[in-house]
């Protein structure tokens, strides 16, 4: 019975971990929290670094390395993804919001998306090769969270690889993560409901701890306070042990963020943040750290001389978004990079590397992408830097690591070994790669229906020009169809359910950066809509 | 001629920076200008010296001192105007999904670099009432605040200015004309449905109050919760809280006032009214003030017993009147919507100048700080090229508490700069249009669209 349990358990570890130390030899050494070393050795075992240093011994034991001419960092760490999550299938067309939050089965009080106390741990999959481009372009961990509704959920920093849930988490949860959306069909329906729904429930959850204590030294001649599991998570943030991670973007969000944080006394992390080179006095304050947004806005419309010129304040945002890290690290703000929805990861260096061409040093580009985002999620005790004792999460570099030449030759993760081989060159023109691809994503939008807005996301998938994927508002969610991406411009038809008939509404909107706007024909004529990119 | 206008504003429109002018604070003396106080009548050839943003000095040939000097020989000087209905620098409006959402607060949802508030300064505005929309019986809490563009969010809110709350009486709140498909129609759907769900609101708060008291008296052990929604109701009826009402319909209006009179209240404004006349003695005697349009109606069917002699007629009968925008477009040119209220009936120069001065700032509750030029006021001040009742005049200057946030020659001097800006801007790589090969975009030789290509530039003609 004992053997049993033990073979189970050894099953339970990484391969690597089963007795056998590595040694990576003649490697300079990037240890981020301390000086680097210009050439040594890194011992691992048991899943850990054993040893560091210029002079340390490898063991009899261990499999060598020999990585003269690379360089070995702390795993690269990605601050903000949804990595490890599976989407939630879309409910069928025209099904009313309410039936689709039947289907989603909880017993909250509250609708979808107002629930604070989901987990993403409780939605993560098993099974590490969801994780292989991650891991090609280095990154050992991250921190994962879904995308939708108020409160996206309580998020979980996890290793990229390990075959069972269990093993992949490395804290659980790190962050309530909010977002200004709005729930469809109900309230808060609108930017004013949401800012006020979070307060409500910030009070109530406020009073419902009161009560418990209450209730606790006396329980008599009072009645029990209700078991609210939506309150209940929100306790842990109103004590500052659970920090609130708000997805803001332009420097109006990130004040309004801090304000409600500053409202109740939370801890706040500010994540995109692609205006927060604006408001640094306003972060120090409020001691907020920024999960750094690499998915710089680019220009995807193609100029028509029939098209306005784009605004000033348009041309200025993306001018400025590659010179955002540079000013946080001059002002002192802690923050750390995170890919905010980039699907190709080439483009978090190219654009770690464009912060450095705007201010931001190297070193401290390196650190954002390693033991910052440790150090902001409390777990730089076990990782994040390549220091004895710690987690043997490990990037192995030939060439300058922010270059496009570089390539990772080695990543271990809990001590495992991959070997990411080069992706093939990709040739020019091939679909995921054009402006076509910006469409890819998820857009909160607003259907100006006259006098009362529809809101709303689309969510597109883009395979060449062709659009696939659904549209969600009050009238249920609806698969697109005939999808089409030309540059900047997307079109589709679908059908929505209204008062029991089927109406075919056929869309057309262009995509500038995380902005759409288009216009929604339907027989009661066409109607405007305008929206933005979910980070 | 108008085209030209359209240009300019727009080119105008481009400044996002906080004119250089702007950051000249100090004293200012405003020299041999025709003064029209909007309180005093109008003084010829006379000077105003503004010192630490308040009105100092009003009078002829006063001593500069130190201050810097305006000329404005030939010009007009006016109060800064004030817009009690707007829906400007707001990134939402309507939380339409309730017919009660007291909860809600614009405040929250203030955008301090909304470009329309450029453009209310370059129409001589200086303070407005923002107000949730009309979808609610009972909508949010507003904000009053002076358009300081440029400046962070908080330097916008008036301090001390009495808080405020939108309710909403006939189709808007009853959703007649926005029925969404698919979608369970909202309660209520008759005007006295809407009644009934404001009165229950007040009885809900009142009931609401006394579960506080009875707490803080001790007669209860567990505190009550904190109800975000009838905390705003409750300060109403102790007399806290401006109610700033839209409605149209005089029946339903007056049900308003008797319901406010039943829980003793006041009503703060009736906004829009475009019957307003028919009861005008009722409102007279309720002391609520009056907001409308001067000459828009018939855009819905509770807006077709109009007449453009409303002001006169509410004018006449004592009540306060005002004339306020409701838009981002007429909100720079109220100036002449004031004009009319003298074309329709012959209200006097002041009294038709105070419906867009001193008249909102009192149905604001500003009135005392700001409105008028009077000695120890508020510096909120606009000079203007000629008199502002004319369809020529321009605002030159405008100004909140002595400083310069519209300059119209800075402007116009401002305007190489951005061009150049957004020369080296087009430039970038990240501001390139795909597939243009690296050529910086074409600017159209015509602007089709003039000025409204500003995401957050629509009209909220919509709310009316």
């Amino acid at each position: 019975m004992k053997l049993l349990l033990f073979a189970f358990a050894a099953l339970l570890l990484p391969a690597s971990a089963l007795a056998q130390s590595t040694a990576i030899t003649n490697a300079r050494i990037v240890t981020v929290s301390g000086a680097t070393i210009d050439r040594g050795t890194v011992v691992i075992r048991d899943g850990l670094i054993e040893a560091v240093g210029a002079s340390a011994a490898v063991p009899a034991d261990a499999r060598v390395i020999d990585a003269a001419g690379h360089t070995v960092y702390p795993g690269f760490f990605d601050a903000l993804t949804s990595l490890g999550l599976q989407a939630r299938p879309a409910a069928p067309a025209g099904q009313p919001a309410a039936q689709q939050q039947a289907a989603a089965q909880s017993n909250s009080r509250y609708p979808a998306g107002l629930r604070p106390e989901d987990r993403t741990a409780d939605e993560l999959r098993a099974g590490e090769a969801q994780f292989e481009s991650a891991r090609n372009a280095g990154f050992t961990t991250a921190l994962s969270v879904g995308r939708t509704g108020v409160f996206n959920g309580q998020s979980a920093v996890i290793n990229l690889a390990g075959e069972d849930v269990a093993g992949m988490v490395v804290k659980s949860p790190v962050g309530l993560h909010v977002s200004f959306s709005t729930i469809p069909g109900q309230y808060p329906g609108s930017l004013l409901g949401t800012i006020s729904a979070i307060r409500q429930m910030l009070h109530d959850a406020k009073r419902h701890q009161e009560l418990e204590k209450m209730y606790a030294s006396n329980p008599r001649g009072m009645r029990r306070p209700d078991a609210d599991a939506s309150l209940e998570a929100l306790i842990p943030v109103l004590d500052r042990q659970v920090p609130l991670i708000f997805n803001a973007n332009r420097e109006i969000e990130i004040i309004r963020a801090i304000d409600l944080a500053k409202e109740f006394n939370l801890r706040l992390i500010i994540a995109g943040g692609q205006e927060a080179g604006k408001v640094t006095d306003r972060l120090k304050a409020a001691d907020a750290a920024v999960l750094l947004s690499l998915n710089f806005p680019k220009r995807t419309t193609a100029s028509s001389p029939d098209a306005d010129p784009e605004s000033l304040e348009m041309l200025r945002f993306r001018a400025d978004v590659p010179k955002v890290a540079g000013r946080l690290a001059q002002a002192g703000v802690r923050f750390a990079f995170q890919s905010g929805g980039l699907t190709n990861l080439a483009d978090f260096t190219a654009n770690a590397a464009m912060s450095t061409q705007n201010g931001l040093s190297t070193d401290a580009a390196v650190r954002a992408m390693t033991l910052s985002p440790a150090e902001i999620f409390g777990i730089a005790d076990r990782t994040g830097s390549v220091e004895t004792g710690k987690i043997a999460n490990l990037t192995v570099v030939r060439g300058d690591v922010l270059s496009k030449e570089r390539v990772v030759t080695h990543v271990f993760i809990d001590g495992k070994l991959f070997e990411p081989k080069a992706p093939p060159a990709r040739p020019a023109g091939t679909p995921g790669t054009g402006p076509a691809a910006a469409a890819a994503g998820v857009f909160n939008v607003t259907i100006e229906v006259p006098g009362q807005p529809l809101t709303g996301s689309m969510t597109f998938t883009v395979q060449g020009e062709t659009l696939t994927g659904n549209m969600t508002t009050q009238l249920g969610t609806t698969p697109i169809r005939n999808g089409r991406v030309t540059g900047n411009r997307i079109s589709f038809a679908a059908t929505v359910e209204f008062g029991g008939a089927n109406i075919d509404i056929q869309v057309s909107g262009t995509i500038t950066g995380n902005r759409i706007e288009g216009s929604i024909d339907s027989p009661q004529g066409a109607v405007p809509f305008n929206g933005t990119r979910v980070p | 001629m108008k085209r030209r206008i359209g240009m300019l504003l727009g080119l105008a429109a481009l400044a996002m920076l906080p004119i250089s002018a702007a950051a000249q604070g100090g004293d200012v003396l405003i020299k041999n200008a025709t003064v029209m106080t909007a309180s005093r009548g109008t003084l010829e050839n006379t000077d105003i010296l503004i010192r630490g943003g308040k009105i100092s000095r009003i009078g002829k040939n006063l001593p500069a001192g130190s201050a810097r000097v305006i000329d404005a020989t030939g010009k007009y000087v006016t109060p800064g105007i004030i817009d009690a209905h707007s829906h400007t620098m707001m990134s939402a409006v309507n939380e339409g999904t309730l017919s009660v959402t007291s909860m809600t607060r614009i405040r929250d949802v203030l955008n301090p670099t909304d470009v329309a508030i450029y453009r209310g300064l370059a129409g001589g505005v200086t303070a407005a009432l923002l107000l949730h929309g009309s979808a609610n019986s009972i909508g949010g809490q507003s904000s009053t605040v002076k358009l300081k563009y440029g400046r962070p969010v908080e330097d916008f809110l008036v301090a001390g200015a009495p808080e405020g709350i939108k309710f909403a009486m006939g189709e808007n709140p009853k959703r007649s004309n926005f029925v969404i498909p698919g979608q369970q129609p909202r309660y209520p759907r008759t005007r006295m449905g809407v009644l009934e769900v404001i009165r229950d609101a007040f009885v809900r708060a009142r009931d609401y109050k006394r579960s506080w008291d009875d707490f803080r008296a001790g007669k209860t052990r567990v505190p009550p919760r904190r109800d975000m929604e009838l905390e705003p109701i409750v300060e109403i009826l102790e007399g806290k809280r401006l109610v700033h009402a839209h409605g149209y319909r005089s029946d339903e209006q007056l049900n308003l006032l008797r319901l406010a009179e039943e829980f003793g209240f006041k009503i703060g404004t009736l906004q829009h009214g475009l019957e307003a006349f028919k009861f005008a003695p009722e409102i007279a005697k309720h002391g609520a003030g009056v907001s409308i349009f001067i000459d828009s109606w018939s855009y819905k069917l509770e807006g077709y017993d109009a007449t453009p002699y409303n002001a006169y007629m509410l004018w006449k009968a004592g009540v306060n009147v005002s004339i306020n925008s409701d838009s981002n477009e007429r909100m720079r040119r109220l100036n002449l919507d004031a004009a009319k209220t003298m074309k329709y009936g012959g209200v006097p120069e002041q009294d038709a100048l105070k419906m867009i001065t001193l008249n909102p700032a009192i149905q604001l509750g500003i009135g005392s700080r700001t409105g008028s030029i009077d000695q120890n006021k508020d510096a909120d001040i606009v000079i203007w090229s000629d008199h502002p009742f004319s369809p020529y005049a321009h605002a030159e200057i405008t100004m909140i508490d002595g400083e310069v946030f519209f300059d119209r020659k800075a402007d116009i001097e401002r305007r190489g700069l951005l061009a150049k800006e957004r020369e080296e801007l087009e430039k970038l790589d990240l501001n390139k249009a795909p597939g243009s090969g690296g050529a910086a975009p074409r600017i159209p030789a015509e602007r089709i669209r003039g000025d409204l290509g500003h995401s957050e530039d629509s009209d909220h003609d919509d709310q009316r």
